[in-house]
């Protein structure tokens, strides 16, 4: 076990650098996690909105008011650069212009241009505050139509708008009480992109070190076999990655507030067995002996382009069926799709979970078949002679 | 002398060929990462598509019926509706063929599984369609007369009652954010070539260091040509990543393009600064030091919202100091103010923030690496 | 005595606990090609270091050309050319660009430096190589390339640490003729190494040091005089009776005699016709002896015997 112990050494060396990773990374993924949370929410959140009431009849403040029963109501200098940041940076969602004479064209059955709105980009908020002004308007003219006054009209409007429908959520369990929420199953949606960064950058530039072609040659004329290398080394970029996912595991116990239970755990086997295919990437990648920044490159390429095709970033709904059918010969697409299956994100069905298991595993054995083949190719003695031969030609 | 390193310096930039594939092939395989990834989402998330919902009559509703034949009898239908009693509607949704069920009784109700666009597109069905029924409701139990008018007036498809006032002229694309932090991205990286500088005139670096330090050649002299070589090759990749983006991916920046190529240069000139100055940390290893900047330039674009795009909304909430002076996010910022705003200021005190933090860097760049002795080499 | 090239006196520096300098004075002056020897991880590399500034050094002082050595002195460096251990150059630049690179860091005149240049590449003997990239240069060539980026300036006084590690004889010789060469043309040569033929072959003076000191100074033959031996003598002898091995040991000036597979060697110290006085012994025993040899000491035995024989095993 010489190479595996001298790869450990070789790895406890760089592992400074690769902290720096570690933490980084992991500040990411609480942030995401944390960040997610707040985002999937479905119900329609209260939106900032601020209104300058141009009209100032007791029907504009009315509908102020009534804005405010479900919004927050933000006080923003009346002035074009003040809103534009502050609709920039998100401090509100919404800028209501409440045009004057509102009072009048909404008594006189008039629709057309009662509000304004600062537009900044189109949002769903705009979409959902402008649809609802559109309802407001039309239910108080049928009110109005119906012969009553104005303000009976908008206290009747605000009635039947005031309606709540009743949404609920299915759950039904079939794994008992499956303990993974659709929130904490962010954490692990974004693993795979921590996993990758962590994993190329770390176990890459051990190997790469472990690779040095001088450092190979003087391996190659010991009295070890080739293959016994192979798995040496294979077994310390596992044993390695294990420790990584081990540590994303804990935090990740930390962050749920508690133990695994129930269907999460499959979350985390779905994880260990996406770190092993990440870890047959890394062996075959270090098999090309890139220089240190080229590698940076591959990771960086590998973990963002990974992440954005299979859904990491974006939910895979949003990508476009070209997109999701590239993205099946990823590896990530299926860790994904497993993941969203048991956060019942997708249809949850254990035996399609098993499938992805199974598919990510044909990932690693196809990597480490690759990678053996590579080394084969590479590395024979056929070709260092013809290595040797070409160094003598050029000097 | 600051003219015979630079000529080298650029004469050597150009050959590594590392550094030209960081700085230029990297965007242009993200940038097409990006535009394959992105290109369908805002027809996507902007066009309905049909959704497929569940019914279950609970009880005899024939007005809600005839507003569902009247939706799904349309030539774009937006909504395919599938009758099914309770427990075959739960399986459907169970499976994904419905996003939704929709309980008809006395009053509507809407029973999904996840949280998504569909199911806000539902649940705003349903509560428009409540609203309108108790309007008419209202309409025939207190004047019958007049329902029927009533009732055109509400399903006629009056002019919005909003009208838009445009804050900007420019590209309402949001996800072209996505393209702003990945030039903000490669600017960051422009780290690399800053961190050469040091490492080249350091002499506990590397043995050229120790040679450069033998050399009369002043330190500081010696470490501007650096930086201005640098400064030169940045530029040249920021052009070339610009209009990459701009003119093969197609990327809109809006309407004031040539404005685009010096907010990224400035920003690439931030990268570099940065890069030097984490080059000429002491105490810290050169595989430390490459980490140390990888991971940090990457963090910084993560919190600009490389990774995720609602990011730099979070931290502006919690955090909103940090959005003015994450190089990553302010680099960003100056091309959406040059997308979004009519007039110059914010676009001005974004590279005016870039040139002090560049500033920055670079003074303390200079202050950690000039002429001194090494502790060991 | 000449000029003062380079005055370091009682220079001590420490790595943590371990003491490289130890109270460490030199002078060397003008026109010399002074010597630094010692084995490995003695001190010299960490005294160039010192001398260049590049190192921080805890006592002491340093000064060349007479005035005091810091990392500003630019008019001292101006007049210094530095060939280091490690092959310095630009992997990226060709010989003649990293020639002309570190040549115009101290020459700035164009016409001056472009046939400075020149008489560098011919100097080394690169002229065949101009356009080529460090990666394609042999040992032997890099080698050259790195001493051929130190002088192109030409400076009045060079440095040169180990120039010559792992470069074959030809090589080796062709850099020794230029160090010379460099000599005669006025500059003042410092040149370490533990290759004891190579700084027997070239240098005038020479200081022998060892775990931070110095341990010897002088010319060659003054070092070789403050050594017992002054002369060695072997015979070949088939066989050797230990009486007669006693006798020999007990003539005057002889402090050694061994015997080992047919060899009789005979160490001696001073006196004069000593290999008679031994040929005698034997002939008066009618012992046959095949070839005989007698050598002076060597830089060799000078080394060994100050540093001692054990084997160094410290990293330099």
């Amino acid at each position: 076990m010489q190479v595996f112990k001298a790869m450990l050494k070789v790895m406890r060396k760089r592992f400074p650098s690769a902290l720096v990773y570690i933490i980084v990374f992991i500040t990411v993924s609480v942030m995401v996690t944390k960040a997610s949370t707040k985002d999937n929410k479905f119900e329609a959140s209260t939106l900032d909105i601020c209104v300058f009431d141009e009209d100032d009849t007791p029907e504009s403040r009315a509908l102020v008011e009534f804005l405010g029963k479900s919004n927050d109501i933000a006080e923003i200098k009346n002035d074009r650069k003040a809103i534009t940041d502050a609709l920039y940076y998100k401090r509100i969602n919404y800028a209501l212009v409440i045009n004057g004479g509102y009072a009048e064209k909404l008594k006189a059955g008039e629709t057309a241009d009662l509000f304004g709105s600062y537009h900044l980009d189109e949002s769903f908020s705009t979409v959902y505050i402008s649809q609802f002004l559109d309802e407001y308007v039309s239910s108080v003219n049928a009110y109005l139509t119906m012969g009553r006054s104005a303000d009976e009209a908008i206290a009747a409007t605000e009635e039947a708008l005031s309606q709540e429908t009743q949404v609920d959520m299915l759950r039904v369990d079939k794994a008992g009480n499956s303990h993974f929420s659709v929130d904490f199953s962010g954490y692990f949606r974004y693993m795979p992109y921590i996993l990758i960064s962590v994993i190329l950058s770390v176990v890459c530039l051990a190997l790469i070190t472990m690779n040095k072609k001088d450092i190979r040659y003087r391996t190659n004329c010991s009295a070890l076999k080739n293959s016994s290398y192979t798995f040496q080394m294979f077994f310390g970029s596992f044993l390695f990655v294990f420790c990584i996912w081990l540590i994303l595991i804990i935090i990740g116990a930390f962050l749920n507030e508690e133990m695994y239970t129930g269907r999460a755990w499959l979350a985390v086997l779905n994880s260990f067995i996406f770190s092993m295919v990440i870890a047959a990437l890394a062996v075959l990648i270090s098999s090309f002996e890139p220089k240190d920044n080229i590698m940076s490159l591959i990771t960086q390429i590998t973990g963002l382009g990974m992440s954005f095709f299979c859904g990491v970033f974006i939910p895979m709904e949003m990508l476009s069926s070209g997109v999701k059918s590239f993205a099946r010969f990823l590896p990530a697409y299926w860790y994904v799709r497993a993941n969203d299956m048991i956060a019942e994100i997708e249809p949850y069905s254990l035996n399609d979970v098993l499938q992805c298991y199974l598919i990510q595993l044909l990932f690693a054995a196809a990597l480490i078949f690759v990678t053996l083949l590579v080394r084969r190719l590479r590395y024979s003695s056929a070709s260092i002679g013809s290595a040797v031969k070409k160094a003598a030609a050029n000097s | 002398m600051f003219l015979h390193i630079l000529k080298y310096e650029l004469k050597n930039g150009l050959r590594t060929k590392d550094l030209i594939i960081w700085l230029i092939l990297f965007p242009i395989g993200l940038g097409i990462c990006f535009k394959v990834a992105f290109g369908g989402i805002y027809d996507k998330t902007e066009k309905f598509s049909t959704i497929p919902v569940a019914v279950v009559e609970e009880s005899d509703n024939a007005a809600f019926r005839q507003v569902l034949d009247n939706i799904t009898s349309a030539d774009d239908p937006f909504l395919k509706v599938t009758y099914a009693d309770r427990a075959a509607a739960e399986k459907l949704l169970d499976e994904g063929e419905v996003e939704g069920i929709i309980f008809s009784g006395d009053k509507l109700s809407l029973t999904v599984k996840e949280k998504g666009l569909p199911e806000t597109m539902l649940k705003s069905f349903v509560e428009q369609y409540t609203v309108k029924e108790k309007i008419v409701t209202d309409a025939i139990s207190t004047s019958p007369e007049k329902a029927q008018e009533v009732i055109t007036a509400l399903t006629e498809n009056t002019a919005s009652s909003c009208k838009e006032i445009p804050l900007t002229q420019g590209n309402p694309d949001v996800y072209i954010q996505y393209f702003y932090n990945l030039i903000a991205m490669v600017a960051m990286f422009g780290c690399n070539t800053g961190m050469h500088i040091t490492i080249q005139n350091q002499a506990n670096l590397s043995a050229l260091g120790a040679r450069n330090n033998c050399s009369p050649a002043h330190k500081s002299v010696s470490i501007l040509a650096g930086l201005a070589g640098s400064f030169i090759m940045e530029t040249f990749c920021m052009i070339l990543c610009v209009s990459f983006l701009a003119f093969v991916l197609k990327v809109d920046f809006g309407e004031r393009l040539w404005l685009v190529y010096p907010a990224a240069i400035m920003g690439g000139m931030l990268g570099v600064s940065f890069g030097f100055f984490v080059g000429s940390l002491t105490r810290v290893g050169e595989k430390a030091k490459v980490a140390l900047m990888t991971a940090v330039s990457m963090l910084m674009c993560f919190c600009s919202g490389l990774m995720l795009a609602n990011m730099k909304a979070i931290i502006e909430d919690k955090l909103p100091w940090f959005n003015r002076i994450n190089p990553a996010a302010v680099i960003s910022d100056s091309f959406y103010c040059l997308n979004i705003d009519e007039g110059y200021e914010r676009f001005i005190s974004k590279l005016l923030t870039m040139a002090a933090i560049t500033a920055v860097f670079v003074f303390l760049g200079f202050i950690s690496s000039r002429r001194k002795k090494y502790a060991s080499i | 005595m000449e000029k003062t090239v380079v005055s370091i006196k009682e220079l001590v520096k420490r790595y943590g606990d371990l003491i490289a300098l130890d109270h460490f004075s030199l002078d060397i002056y003008e026109g010399e090609v002074f010597g630094l020897l010692g084995p490995n991880g003695s001190g010299k590399t960490t005294t160039i270091n010192c001398l260049l500034s590049l190192l921080a050094f805890d006592k002491g002082d340093i000064e060349i050309f007479g005035k005091k050595m810091t990392p500003v002195s630019y008019d001292i460096k101006k007049e210094i050319g530095v060939i280091m251990q490690n092959v310095a150059v630009f992997d990226e630049l060709t010989v003649y660009e990293n020639i002309d690179y570190f040549c115009g860091l101290y020459i700035t005149d164009k016409n001056k430096r472009s046939q400075y240049v020149e008489e560098a590449i011919k100097f080394v003997g690169l002229e065949d190589f101009r356009k080529f990239y460090p990666k394609k240069l042999s040992g032997g060539l890099l080698r050259r390339l790195n001493i051929a980026c130190g002088i192109a300036h030409k400076p009045k006084l060079i440095i040169l640490d180990e120039p010559t590690v792992a470069v074959d004889p030809q090589s080796r010789n062709r850099i020794l003729e230029g160090i010379q060469e460099l000599n005669r043309n006025g500059a003042t040569v410092i040149y370490t190494s533990h290759y004891m033929e190579e700084v027997e072959q070239i240098c005038t003076r020479i200081a022998i040091m060892d775990k931070g000191k110095k341990v010897a100074e002088g010319t060659k033959d003054e070092l070789k005089r403050m050594i017992k031996n002054t002369e060695t003598i072997t015979i070949e002898i088939l066989e050797l009776p230990d009486r007669i091995k006693a006798e020999i040991s007990s003539l005057p000036h002889i402090y050694d005699a061994q015997y080992a597979e047919g060899r009789l060697t005979v160490s001696c110290s001073g006196g004069k016709h000593n290999l008679i006085r031994v040929l005698d012994v034997l002939q008066k025993n009618e012992l046959s002896f095949g070839r005989v040899y007698t050598e002076l000491p060597t830089l060799n035995d000078v080394f060994l015997e100050i540093t001692g024989k054990a084997l160094r095993d410290k990293e330099e």
